[in-house]
């Protein structure tokens, strides 16, 4: 009886101990990602997901990064930023994970961002637009890996004054989704445009809500206005929707558009196929075909090769956020060091897919927002990365440095 | 009978409140006591709600409202104004989910059925769109982050213990009520209201009374949540908020007290269980709360009862006609 009683009690040992002792053995970079994987960014979540894998697969084959394995772990958010919180907290005190990672909603973003902060672990922002989150709801444990509406709506006021020498033009037009995203856009394209001394004159400004169907009324009354220019600040379907029921109405013969956020985007290319009209003036954070650099076609090529479709513009930023991650953890040899990583992270570089030659993208230590080059192109015919037919091309290139809002801008958006 | 009846029922208040209370002392992260708050306070929400639904027989799809009111008031006024509104920011959260509550009451109660349903659903949806839209006061979707409570309460701990304490005592109040003769009132309204008119008392005026009563825990327990998230987000007056209740009452049974807190446990952990494990959760949910709605009608803790009575009773008394 007696002896049962103590082959009992070490097994039971064992049990409870014997998987810490695995972990302990074991050198891990743990990272806790969220993502969406149902809803309408489900798709931004998937590809996110993939290509973080990827990322970890190449780092891994390599040995690592300072000898530690990446691994990740993926949760679904739901584009609810209370359960997101609750997640991070599972991950932070759970699963002890060094890093928290991704999450494509701005709301979920900045709740999340919350949780890094009281807990001083490392958020590594890979696809949220807001800028609110390395300005005023800035903190030092939060960086971001890929471009801010600021940074688009910069280059594409710069393409805008470019054009008006070429074909004048006076007047636009704004339509975009009824949330943060759509509004700060349009102060954004504002904003740079009279800091670039540019003449303009906005002639109406629509703010459907998301995901809102029908867009019928909206561009008759777009039709009357007659502006030159018509900035959209759409993603995702919404973009495919507006775009489907405009070309029905001779939109895009009576007005350029202008689309330097999210027009761009693979996703709507795919949708479209050869619906998508010719001229568009559009931009993504990543392209598919451009810069034409090896780094960027082996990139493109393997997540095709993984999945079986080409990447949407959030693979990138995941991709961008694991290597951030691993260079920094290389830099300073352990990943248990938060505050030497957050210094190793304020201006790392890293050579990315979306880097042309000649450009590394690289942290601004001051605001933890990432510094890229920003491509705006023209919707042209290219059946290189089928289901889409037309692709953008004709680029025009924007240097990361002019891209970043003005010092006083920052300054005073950081107080507050 | 009377007297072990009751022992039994503080016999197992007392059990609730400890294994709640010992969570945080057992604990091997801070994550399991922040799930332990998400259900207390969810489960606050639930029971409050099914004094409208099970008891009263009103199904309401708009408490999201009153939540929302909770948790904004507690967020716009510790974040604009100070930490230490924190308290006084509750008791304004309560008094605008009170005077709402009579106002919106007082329109929506003239109407039964369906009707009462889609109207309170609409009175929320206004009330999330302007939330959604004023995006000056309420921050717009981007909600609002950075939600500390003052002083001690900032310790995740001790907060804790004050939302057990308050969810608690609100729980054990709505019972006192749930039992009492106005309990009783508000369960003929949802059997017989020709009967309740006829013996004198007034449907509409209780019907009232409850609705402004539920609306009130609801806001307390937004308030709470706010303080414990440290973020709020307009989701928390969408209809899916409503509708999470209503889920929960139906998973742990409308028709016993504490069913929707049990619904609230269950639903919370399958969310965090499964969801962490595939992102097939929602196919998952669904189809255990498919499963119980057809096969288990009573809910969970309406199939224990019944299952437990079965067990001792007698089974010759109890054999299938």
């Amino acid at each position: 009886m007696k002896s049962r009683k103590i082959a009992l009690w070490i097994v039971l040992m064992l049990v409870v101990f014997l998987p810490s002792l695995g972990f302990a053995q074991e050198k891990v970079i743990r990272i806790g990602a969220l993502y969406p994987m149902t809803g309408r960014s489900g798709l931004y979540g998937m590809d996110s997901v993939a290509a973080a894998e990827m990322a970890i697969d190449e780092i891994n084959a390599k040995g690592g990064a300072a000898g530690y394995k990446l691994d990740i772990i993926f949760t679904d958010s739901k584009s609810k930023p209370a359960y997101a919180v609750r997640v991070a907290e599972r991950y932070i005190t759970e699963d002890k994970v060094h890093f928290l990672f991704g999450v494509v909603s701005s709301a979920v973003g900045l709740a999340v961002t919350e949780i890094s902060r009281q807990n001083k672990v490392i958020f590594i922002g890979t696809d949220h637009a807001a800028t609110e989150l390395t300005l005023d709801n800035f903190q030092p444990y939060y960086f971001r890996v890929s471009n801010n509406t600021f940074q688009s709506m910069t280059a594409g006021a710069l393409y805008l004054k470019e054009l008006q020498k070429e074909k004048p033009w006076k007047t636009i037009s704004y339509i975009g989704p009824d949330y943060a995203y759509g509004h700060s856009q349009l102060d954004e394209i504002q904003y740079n445009l009279k800091r670039f001394g540019v003449d303009f004159q906005l002639v109406s400004k629509y703010l459907p809500k998301l995901y809102e169907p029908d867009y019928t009324s909206f561009i008759t009354s777009l039709i009357k206005d007659k502006p030159d220019v018509l900035v959209s600040g759409f993603w995702g379907g919404d973009t495919v929707a507006f775009i489907k029921q405009a070309k029905a109405y001779g939109l895009f013969e009576k007005m350029l558009y202008f689309h330097p956020d999210a027009g761009g985007n693979y996703e709507v290319m795919s949708a479209l196929g050869a619906e998508m009209p010719a001229g568009l003036v559009l931009s993504a954070r990543h392209h598919n075909n451009w810069p034409d650099t090896e780094l960027n076609r082996r990139y493109v090529a393997e997540f095709k090769r993984r999945t079986g479709r080409y990447p949407t513009y959030a693979a990138e930023g995941a991709y961008a956020g694991i290597y951030a991650i691993a260079r920094a953890v290389e830099k300073v040899g352990t990943p248990d060091n938060t505050e030497a990583l957050v210094k190793a992270l304020e201006g790392l570089q890293i050579k990315l897919p979306e880097d042309p030659d000649g450009f590394t993208s690289y942290i601004d230590p001051q605001t933890h927002q990432i510094v890229q080059v920003q491509a705006i192109g023209v919707s042209v015919p290219d059946d290189n990365f089928p289901p889409a037919k037309m692709m953008l091309g004709k680029w025009k290139v924007y240097k990361a440095e002019d891209l970043l809002p003005p010092k006083e801008l920052i300054e005073k958006r950081l107080k507050k | 009978m009377d007297l072990p009846r009751r022992y039994k029922f503080g016999l197992l208040w007392t059990a609730g409140l400890l294994v709640f209370a010992l969570v945080p002392l057992l604990m091997t992260s801070r994550y399991q006591m922040n799930l332990a708050g998400h259900i207390l306070v969810w489960g606050l929400f639930a029971v409050s709600f099914n004094m409208l639904w099970g008891v009263t027989g009103m199904l309401s799809f708009g408490q999201a409202l009153y939540y929302g009111i909770g948790a904004y008031s507690v967020g716009l006024l510790v974040t604009r104004v100070g930490a230490a509104w924190f308290f006084p920011a509750l008791g304004i959260g309560l008094a605008t989910a009170a005077l709402i509550s009579l106002l919106v009451g007082l329109l929506v109660i003239r109407m039964t059925g369906v009707y009462f349903t889609m109207l309170t659903l609409a009175f929320a949806q206004l009330a999330y769109q302007v939330t959604l839209k004023w995006r000056d006061l309420t921050g717009g979707d981007d909600g609002i982050q950075g939600i500390i409570p003052p002083g001690l309460l900032a310790d995740k701990t001790f907060y804790y213990y004050v939302v057990l304490a308050v969810v608690f005592f609100s729980i054990w109040v709505l019972k006192r009520m749930a039992y009492s003769p106005f309990g009783l009132v508000l369960r003929c309204i949802q059997q017989n209201p020709e009967r309740v008119r006829f013996i004198g008392r007034s449907v509409r005026m209780n019907q009232l009374r409850i609705y402004v009563i539920s609306s009130l825990f609801a806001a307390a327990a937004g308030a709470l949540m706010a303080g414990m998230d440290s973020s709020i987000h307009p989701d928390m007056l969408y209809w899916t908020t409503s509708g999470e209740v209503i889920l929960m009452s139906v998973l742990g049974g409308i028709n016993r007290f504490f069913g929707p807190f049990i619904g609230a446990i269950v639903l919370i952990l399958l969310e965090d269980v499964i969801g962490a494990k595939t992102e097939f959760w929602p196919i998952v949910i669904g189809s255990v709360i498919l499963v119980i709605v057809i096969l288990f009608p009573r809910g969970v803790v309406g199939e224990a009862q019944h299952l437990w009575s079965r067990f001792r009773g007698d089974s010759s008394q109890r054999s299938p006609a």
